[in-house]
């Protein structure tokens, strides 16, 4: 026995405005029914005119998915009643998706597609209200072949997926708010037979995800059943189980046909050229790149891992290249700066190449300790305040004064005859002078510099 | 001043030279419309105080001196599809019976733009599905040349209140004669141009591929100013097209008709055309030909499969077109219904009339899985097959001339238990909406019982100068477009 999961995924695109009017796209935390008019209303006589940022955007997808694009291609109307579709059909594609047969994750891609959200029913008391600002905003579906084989699988390809759409910049892509969407579609091969195919909705976290592909593989583990109907099932997470929804074959024709409101589109080699050359290094590429710089597969992966980090990590190490300022510009990042966006997710990211390089070099050549370092760019993280400034201004820098260094260690070295003994026999031991150094100083004496003078004292 | 011999042209240098008012002008009109409009029920709905109001604001313009829009003074009359902000549009449907539109469609706002007055929305069948006005969800329109008899349709309303000096000029829409038929049945000069060079935007949709925005006038002259300001790319309609549009009014004279190579397809002349309209028609081929023009005869082999495929595709597009109707958003629905499907049913059930919900039937059937390639793609295939026939048909010839109707009015008690015989009213018409090609009407002349006639002249794609030139210099030639009926 083995489980056959193919998933949908539904992108909410961030172009300003929707799909086939000139409405603000945005919905979330706006008061209903504000960001309307005739199109997305679907009153008598309004006619949808397609957004070229968003097909743009769906091209862009579709290419960083490995996917070829159809120079031409052509919206359908695919028509079903419920009031949250006022227009009575749902301008989609299906004969003739924008682009086609990628893959990801070592996943096929069937196709990647331009659609249009429908609006927002909210069922509350014994009424459903209907908020239109979602209805038309630009959606782009993402639908994979049947390839993946454990819900671990799927919530991975749904991570890295939601990574590649975010590196695009073409959508949020945040399942809890909506701008992500997945249905995966989940059934068995037992002994060779398949088991009957189901769709599953209302997922609204990733750990869902996972929860709900598992529950169905028990389920039609435990009870097979190997005939040809299609169901819908949705998750219900209080429950954490799936429930009966509807039988899908025999009750949904939706009559799809060409939209004849809208030209069929046309994309030429130069537009698709150009539209290729607007997508960035892409995670999987940059970890390798990173991994070449000598940092390790967890550093390199983690400045990966979220594009602002990754693009603040390039331009600090653009000018400045050796081994030594690489590792220093990774391990501030990936931990003050890190530090600073999970203490505060909301807040921006204030600091620049610019301050990350001085706190580099000047830990490098000795002149602040790498805590004083860590310690400076959180605040600048925060502040955006120049780090060397900060630094003088707490009295942080290191004292690297070689004569005056010199005058205590001889000092010390008078004082600590046994110490002294010790290091003779085993010259490991030197920490306890160099510490007696660093409290004759106030801690402000450059360590390795101690430790060099002294090593010359007792040669 | 005398309705009867008003001319677009004219009616402005009488405003400017103040030989009447544009409030003269339109109480002079609502007095007209109260005396004859009872006979023969054109309008839905009279705009009386914002045409008043209107006028007003006009001759204040006049007063002041300030530039006159091109249309100045015209007064117009809209078929009841097209949505004119804060003023009740009905598609002559009980679905849209109270419906006050939020905004205007574009065709309507050019005009009023270039100061053209609305008197008001004119009947037609339910969102313009009908040839005659008999399936209107509220009255059936009376031919003003025989009040026993259909003006056509289903600009029926728009063409009647013309032919009867209701009005100035009046719009209509074509999506498979819808102009050009009430245009022949009612005397008048109609034009269908080529699909997209309207905006579609803010008219109810019938059949979005096959829809065209047109203007019935007195003159083909007339027609050519209208159209004018009627034309040109929208961007709030994705089909208009960005072809530039050409002085109309100024290319009336441009055509030669020496050596003017006209088409006569034998197709459109065949035995079901009735013989008093087929000589009428030839008679007018034979004025041009008196001119210098070459008669060809033509061959356009699919002409008898327009009915089919535009019967297929066209309910494809309404049963889509047609499903915003449901009730919720605004128009006629159902009270204390069960739940949501007996809400959609009872709604649209009870105020959706006959033809509503039968060409929203076949185009259902039609689109439903297991018949959409029998059906749906077989049609779309020859659609290509008719655009094709006509593309080899102007390599040859320059216009095509045929005519419009197979038949004159029939009476309004007729035909109205059978929609099959009124689908065929449109044989001569639909395979020019099929392609999407320009074609205009105009009068041709009178039946023995003193019915106008009218033929078709359809030109090439973006070709409408051609048309109106050559329309123009046929009515030089002939008076049958000044005859106005005895009310």
């Amino acid at each position: 026995m083995f489980p056959i999961i193919g998933l949908e995924v539904h992108l909410e695109l961030k172009t300003k405005s929707k799909m086939f009017c000139a409405c603000s796209a945005s919905h979330f935390h706006v008061p209903p029914n504000t960001h309307t008019c005739p199109v997305c209303l679907g009153l008598p006589g309004a006619l949808p005119v397609p957004n070229q940022k968003a097909l743009n955007y769906c091209v862009k997808i579709g290419l960083a998915l490995g996917c070829t694009v159809q120079k031409n291609s052509f919206f359908e109307r695919k028509n079903y009643f419920y009031p949250d579709l006022p227009k009575g059909y749902q301008i989609s594609q299906y004969q003739r998706p924008l682009t086609i047969k990628g893959k990801f994750n070592s996943v096929r891609i069937n196709r990647v597609h331009m659609e249009e959200d429908t609006a927002k029913s909210i069922h509350q008391d014994n009424v459903t209200l209907i908020d239109f600002n979602r209805s038309g905003v630009p959606l782009v579906e993402i639908v994979s072949e049947p390839d993946i084989t454990s819900a671990s699988q799927a919530k991975q390809y749904l991570l890295d997926l939601q990574q590649l759409i975010r590196y695009l910049g073409v959508s949020d892509a945040d399942i809890e708010k909506g701008s992500m969407r997945c249905e995966p579609t989940v059934n068995l091969k037992i002994d060779g037979r398949p088991t009957a195919l189901v769709e599953i909705k209302n997922i609204a976290s990733l750990s869902a995800v996972e929860s709900a592909i598992n529950y169905e593989i028990t389920r039609q583990t435990q009870n097979p059943d190997f005939s040809k109907n299609k169901t819908t099932r949705g998750w219900d997470a209080d429950k954490q189980a799936t429930f009966l929804q509807r039988d899908k074959e025999g009750s949904s024709d939706y009559r799809y046909f060409p939209e004849p409101d809208i030209p069929p589109l046309e994309f030429t080699d130069q537009q698709i050229k150009a539209i290729a050359s607007t997508i960035p290094e892409l995670p999987a590429q940059k970890i390798k790149r990173y991994q070449s710089y000598q940092l390790s597969d967890d550093d390199a992966s983690l400045l990966a891992q979220d594009k602002n980090l990754a693009d603040l990590f390039d331009a600090t190490i653009e000018r400045q290249n050796s081994p030594d300022f690489i590792k220093g510009t990774a391990n501030l990042i990936n931990g003050s700066v890190r530090n600073y966006l999970n203490d505060f997710p909301t807040k921006p990211l204030k600091t620049t190449p610019q301050n990350l390089t001085l706190a580099v070099n000047a830990s490098l050549s000795g002149q602040i300790s790498w805590t004083t370092a860590k310690e400076n760019i959180y605040q600048s993280a925060k502040t955006g305040e120049d780090v060397m400034t900060l630094i003088k201004k707490k009295g942080q820098f290191q004292n690297s004064d070689q004569a005056e260094l010199e005058t205590i260690a001889k000092k010390v070295i008078a004082d600590n005859p046994k110490a002294v003994g010790d290091y003779q026999k085993n010259p490991n031991s030197i920490g306890f002078l160099v510490g007696q150094v660093m409290i004759a100083t106030k801690g402000s004496a450059n360590p390795p510099l101690v430790q060099k003078i002294l090593k010359q004292f007792l040669k | 001043m005398d309705l009867n011999k008003i001319s677009l042209s004219g009616l402005k240098k009488s405003l400017q030279k103040k030989e009447f008012s544009a409030s003269d002008l339109v109480k002079t009109y609502l007095a007209r419309i109260k005396k004859i409009d009872p006979k023969i029920k054109a309008f839905i709905t009279i705009t009386d105080q914002e045409a008043l109001s209107s006028a007003q604001k006009l001759d204040q313009k006049i007063k002041s001196g300030a530039k006159l829009g091109s249309l100045a003074g015209a007064v117009m009359s809209l078929k009841d599809i097209y949505l004119t902000k804060g003023i009740r549009t009905t598609a002559a449907s009980q679905v849209l019976k109270d419906y006050v539109p939020p905004y205007s469609s574009t065709v309507y706002q050019r005009l009023i733009d270039q100061d053209a007055i609305l008197i008001g929305k004119t009947n037609t069948d339910p969102f313009a599905f009908g040839a005659s006005t008999q399936n209107s969800g509220f009255f059936t329109t009376h031919n003003p040349w025989d009040l026993n008899l259909v003006p056509g349709g289903s600009s029926g309303g728009s063409a009647a209140s013309l032919s009867a000096r209701l009005c100035t000029f009046s719009l209509g829409t074509d999506t498979g004669g819808s102009i050009r038929q009430p245009a022949s049945f009612c005397g008048l000069s109609g034009l269908k141009p080529t699909y997209g060079r309207n905006s579609r935007y803010g008219i109810t949709a019938m059949a979005s591929s096959f829809d065209c925005p047109g203007a019935f006038a007195t003159s083909v002259a007339d027609l050519a100013q209208i159209s004018q300001v009627m034309a040109g790319h929208d961007p709030l309609d994705a089909t208009s097209s960005k072809n530039p549009v050409p002085s109309y009014p100024d290319k009336l004279a441009s055509l030669q008709l020496k050596g003017l190579k006209i088409g006569l397809p034998r197709q459109y002349f065949s035995a079901t055309l009735d013989p008093d309209i087929k000589s009428l028609v030839l008679a007018s081929a034979q004025k041009l030909k008196d001119q210098g023009a070459i008669l060809i005869d033509i061959s356009l082999p699919s002409t008898d499969l327009g009915i089919a495929v535009y019967y297929i595709l066209v309910p494809s597009e309404i049963s889509a077109n047609m499903a915003r109707y449901d009730g919720i958003r605004f128009g006629s629905s159902a009270k204390d219904s069960k739940d949501l499907l007996s809400y959609y049913t009872e709604t649209r059930g009870k105020y959706m009339e006959a033809e509503l919900k039968r060409r929203i039937l076949i185009g259902t059937y039609a689109l439903s899985a297991g018949y959409y390639d029998a059906y749906y793609t077989k049609a779309a295939q020859v659609r290509t097959l008719i655009k094709n026939e006509f593309a080899s048909a102007f390599q040859k010839v320059d216009v095509i001339l045929a005519p419009v109707s197979p038949t004159p009015p029939w009476p309004v008690d007729q035909k109205t238990n059978d929609p099959l015989s009124m689908y065929l009213a449109d044989v001569y018409t639909c395979p020019v909406n099929v392609a999407g090609l320009p074609a205009l009407a105009l009068p041709c002349g009178f039946t023995a019982k003193n019915l106008p006639v009218g033929f078709q002249l359809i030109a090439n794609y973006w070709q409408e100068e051609k048309l109106f030139s050559l329309g123009h210099q046929y009515q030089l030639l002939t008076d049958y477009h000044l005859k106005i009926p005895n009310l």
